[in-house]
């Protein structure tokens, strides 16, 4: 299982347009191509997951996530904002690169869990926030996971 | 969407949630990548859970709390015509007609609620 073969172009935004973490949350849902009411519905799950605590890991990287039974298939999705966004991480600074994970409550494959853990390794390597915040298009982004290994 | 169908999928995401701070590997991930405390979010789950369950309308109440009582999951999705609580194939009838969650549909062989998934 490789990270890239879950995102697809469409889904990666390097220039997000939100200013906080309820629009970031709410652009990054719109990448995965939803029905309006599945939209908002993921999106008060994501809110539902933040309120337990931040998905904030520090190092500038977000990872929303949760399962929801309005998607039928694991859903990746990647938005940049260089200027950061408070995302109320856990070192406090703000967030500049966002993953945003979600999956059926039921999957036959169980990818859910190595997926969010990838990324999450994936995020601590030391070069990966730098990296990324250099990287100029959605195709850079899927070489940069290849080269990683993840 | 029926406006309690929403309710019952916020519910199911709820209760899956709930689930997952249960299951070690995920749970362990939870607390060492994302620093979370797992009681301390069990605590708000119910909360919101009580409350949710609170607005839906009495029938659809009674009946969700028999079957989250005896059958687990009550909020199930439709794929491709197959209820996905019991695995029972729904009525062509229903699973084929547009505008299908804008009703309150459930299962003819296990009475779970049914939620369409395109």
């Amino acid at each position: 299982m490789q990270l890239r073969d879950f995102f697809t172009l469409e889904a990666i935004n390097l220039d997000l347009e939100a200013e906080t973490k309820d629009e970031a949350l709410r652009e990054l849902v719109g990448l995965l191509g939803l029905d309006e009411k599945s939209r908002g519905i993921l999106f008060k799950m994501l809110k539902r997951r933040e309120n337990l605590g931040s998905t904030g890991i520090g190092r500038r990287i977000a990872i929303p996530h949760c399962r929801s039974l309005v998607v039928n298939r694991l859903r990746v999705a990647f938005g940049r904002k260089l200027s950061g966004i408070d995302f109320d991480a856990i070192d406090k600074k703000p967030v500049q690169h966002i993953f945003l994970i979600v999956a059926p409550p039921l999957e036959v494959s169980n990818q859910y869990l190595p997926v969010l853990g990838r990324i999450a390794q994936f995020g601590k390597e030391p070069d990966v926030p730098e990296r990324l915040a250099q990287i100029e298009s959605p195709e850079e982004f899927i070489a940069l996971l290849e080269e990683k290994g993840v | 969407m029926h406006p309690q169908l929403e309710l019952l999928l916020e519910l199911q995401d709820l209760h899956t949630q709930r689930r997952a701070l249960h299951e070690e590997p995920l749970r362990d991930m939870e607390e060492a990548v994302f620093d979370l405390k797992p009681e301390d979010a069990l605590e708000l789950l119910d909360s919101k859970i009580t409350e949710l369950i609170g607005r839906l309308d009495p029938g659809i109440q009674r009946r969700y709390l028999s079957i989250i009582g005896t059958l687990g999951r009550a909020v199930v999705p439709v794929l491709n015509g197959i209820c996905y609580g019991c695995y029972v194939a729904t009525p062509t009838a229903w699973s084929s007609e547009a505008g299908r969650n804008d009703s309150i549909g459930v299962c003819a062989h296990c009475g779970r609620f049914l939620y369409y998934v395109d």
